[in-house]
């Protein structure tokens, strides 16, 4: 070893271990003295595998079979991915709905399609704000059409960091980099949630149904409200349909969902750890922004010969009474048509569009969306002078 | 060679914000150049394996091989690649001198293996521990006691699960193939002491660091400072290699400095008739599994704020602060810990093998079937493992 070399190691102190000769046993590429095979134990295995297909075959057959009994049915799960495939087909003059549930639920795009000639395409998300799906749309350069946008203020304006937000930013960030593997489990999952009942995530998943345990909370905990259980069908198109189960006047289920929405459309307290006027000077900053940036995407989207209407879909009961109250008109989409200058449909308005009965007080039965959908499609040619 | 390449892909960043930070401290403002450097998965992992193999050469451990297949199939063997376990050239290069070929059995429990880590993962990890962890360590505000100890249970629980059901199926998917990789996990939480933690946690990573950074500089055939210093000095080094933040760097030194007072204990009472009675050890496991808990909250932490608070409410400086677990959650954590340490100290000085084999063929068949009936019902959602960021 030339000396250079060897003082740069004494200077490094290189490990003396590396200075030792090696046995011959440790010499093991040469041969499998030291090979490491795990052990195997003896066990019938074979008989074992087949005794645990059928048991995993019966057993989840019979899960099925009970999920159907209690009137589940097999249908697509809207999740990022499904909403992704319905994001790539819009094109340069595509007609798009974007928002909430409301829009998700209330738009039937059969009539759609025969009061416009073309097939919109359904991007509304549950649970969801708007800003960035639209936000989305207004930076597709390509992007020249139609986007008709739900508001329900809660939602619309539900802050950075909070779930509604989550949701939304999650669809357009799967959209932008979606895997393939992503791309295909989607492709693959769709079939198997056509035929299978019991594969509802919110419901009956082993969380959704460690949630539904009657177990209390502990006083002033600051647990997040209840979702509501599955109440839809929705196909690949991302139509969703209420259960009928649901829109049976004075259903059960009905009359659950409509006392879930309460809490989770009431304000949550200001978190203790942040000064009450701090936290609603915060509050009206981030309403203020939120103006903002809508006008800024409905200035882009308009300047390249885009439209743009906002709707107000119907709610009623306590559920209204709720809405009106804490997110009154003249606060929320009087302001939002005013800043951006663009048209609005308050259905409240417009008689033929008054008097639906939601049953769940959020949302129309699929029998009344298309009738909905009909008398609203003649309002919107008119606010968008088609 | 291996080293500049990670240090550039997992530490570029992390080195020139600190070293901006530094030249801030003496007036001098610096603004570098982003580098969005885009991480090469697992590459922490091909990293050592690679470096294994030339170490091994280097000492004289190890022949060089002749095929290029085999080296490129060492390094980057698919079940191991992403998140480890770190397989030694000189453990896996001797399997390939001949075509493996399954034992009888060696399939199916293959699959077996498969089937516990999916199960730890899905349903134990992500299903009934990680949403009270994300939400405990997300979780702006001061939180009271028991919130802030459940959310750390339930990490602890979770990443365990995480990273040795991933390591179960990597071990288990190699034998289907025909190749034995060694076990990455040995019930770590009836670890009696931090030492015993670490034969028993990450066992590759464990044993990279011994061989090859803790005996080179001297293990603790030194004087005891510079044992105290080399423990310190490798945890440090295993901490950075978690991750380009001063958090993991903290998880380490805290390891290190667990080692280092245990071998203080050690060498005081080891001989005590004492030291060695059943309260004592109850004792010894309990202040170890406590203290590990307490490492984990930098560990998950994303800064020291968030580290801070969580500490703050562990040890009761938040008595008025916010609840934010339903009691569902409460008892879920609860009850998954319980499990947990209770399955660990039946199997503490066991193997999964001979666990296995004392078992009767229906009980297995029931055990298997119970864990994949309860992996379908719980219709996993896509959770990537933990350790693939590594």
């Amino acid at each position: 070893m030339p000396s250079s070399i060897s003082s740069f190691k004494e200077r490094l102190r290189l490990p003396r271990l590396f200075f030792r000769k090696p046995s011959r046993e440790e010499q093991i590429h040469g041969g499998p003295p030291l090979e490491f095979e795990r052990p195997i134990p003896p066990a019938p295995w074979s008989g074992i595998a087949i005794a645990v297909t059928i048991v995993v075959i019966v057993a989840t057959a019979a899960w099925e079979l009970y999920c159907r009994s209690l009137g589940y049915g097999p249908t697509l799960n809207d999740n990022e991915d499904l909403w992704t495939m319905k994001r790539r087909i819009v094109e340069p003059e595509s007609i798009v709905v974007i928002g909430d549930s409301r829009a998700w639920f209330d738009v039937d795009l059969d009539e759609f399609q025969k009061g416009f000639g073309k097939r919109p395409i359904q991007l509304a998300m549950a649970g969801s704000t708007v800003l960035p799906a639209l936000a989305d749309l207004a930076e597709d350069k390509n992007f020249r059409g139609t986007v008709i946008c739900s508001v329900v203020p809660h939602l619309f304006f539900a802050p950075p960091g909070s779930p509604p937000m989550d949701r939304a930013e999650k669809g357009v960030k799967r959209f932008h980099n979606q895997t393939p593997a992503q791309r295909v489990s989607q492709y693959l999952g769709m079939p198997l949630e056509e035929h299978v009942a019991f594969l509802k995530p919110d419901d009956l998943s082993l969380e959704g149904l460690l949630n539904q345990l009657p177990i209390p909370n502990r006083p002033g905990a600051l647990v997040p409200p209840r979702f509501p259980p599955y109440f839809q069908t929705e196909d690949r198109e991302r139509r969703a349909r209420m259960w009928e189960k649901c829109a049976e006047p004075g259903s059960e289920l009905a009359k659950r969902i409509q006392q879930i929405w309460i809490p989770l459309f009431t304000p949550p307290p200001p978190p203790s750890y942040i000064p009450k006027d701090v936290f609603f000077a915060q509050m009206n900053e981030g309403i203020k922004k939120r103006f903002a940036d809508v006008t800024a995407a409905v200035e882009k989207i308009r300047s390249r010969g885009g439209k743009i209407v906002f709707v107000r879909f119907p709610n009623t009961g306590g559920l209204k009474e709720l809405e009106d109250r804490i997110t009154p008109r003249e606060r929320t989409w009087d302001p939002l048509l005013k800043m951006t200058g663009a048209p609005g449909i308050y259905y409240s308005d417009f008689p033929d569009l008054s008097g639906f009965n939601c049953p769940e007080w959020s949302h129309l039965s699929a029998d009344d969306s298309v009738e909905f959908s009909k008398r609203l499609v003649p309002h919107l040619r008119d606010a968008l002078n088609m | 060679m291996n080293l500049s390449m990670l240090g550039f892909f997992k530490y570029g960043n992390f080195l020139l914000q600190n070293f901006q930070w530094l030249l801030a401290r003496v007036g001098i403002i610096y603004q570098p150049p982003h580098l969005d450097i885009l991480l090469p998965v697992g590459i922490s992992f091909y990293t050592f394996h690679s470096l294994s193999y030339t170490l091994d050469i280097y000492r004289g451990v190890l022949q060089p091989t002749k095929s290029l297949r085999d080296f490129i199939l060492a390094v980057s063997f698919f079940p191991q690649l992403v998140a480890g376990p770190i397989v030694r050239a000189g453990d896996f290069l001797p399997q390939l001198l001949h075509p493996p070929r399954l034992k009888n059995g060696q399939f199916l429990w293959g699959l077996a293996l498969m089937t516990l880590g999916l199960f730890q993962k899905i349903v134990l990890a992500d299903t009934l521990l990680s949403g009270s962890a994300d939400r405990v360590f997300g979780y702006a505000g001061p939180l009271v006691a028991l919130d802030s100890w459940a959310g750390v249970l339930a990490f602890a629980g979770q990443i365990f699960f995480d990273f040795a059901g991933y390591s179960l199926c990597a071990i288990g998917a190699a034998l289907t193939l025909g190749f034995h990789l060694k076990d990455n996990f040995r019930f770590p939480y009836a670890a009696i002491g931090f030492s015993d933690f670490w034969r028993r946690w990450h066992i590759s990573l464990s044993t990279f660091l011994r061989d090859y950074l803790y005996i080179p500089l001297g293990g603790n055939q030194v004087r005891p400072f510079r044992a105290a210093l080399n423990l310190v000095i490798v945890m440090f080094l295993g901490g950075l290699w978690h991750g380009a933040a001063w958090t993991f760097v903290v998880w380490g030194l805290l390891h290190g400095s667990y080692l280092v007072v245990e071998r203080i204990f050690r060498v005081s009472f080891e001989h005590k008739p004492w030291a060695s009675t059943l309260p004592i050890r109850v004792l010894a496991w309990f202040a170890t599994y406590a203290a590990v808990c307490v490492a984990w909250v930098f560990f998950r932490a994303s800064d020291f704020t968030m580290a801070s608070r969580i500490l703050g409410g562990m040890f009761g400086r938040h008595p008025h602060g916010d609840a934010i677990l339903s009691t569902r959650e409460l008892l879920q954590i609860g009850t998954v810990t319980a499990g947990l340490i209770t399955m660990h100290w039946a199997m503490r000085d066991n193997t999964f093998e001979t666990a296995v084999m004392r078992l009767p063929p229906w009980t297995i068949a029931a055990i298997g079937s119970a864990m994949i009936c309860a992996i379908i019902v719980t219709q996993g959602s896509s959770n990537a493992f933990i350790y693939f960021q590594f």
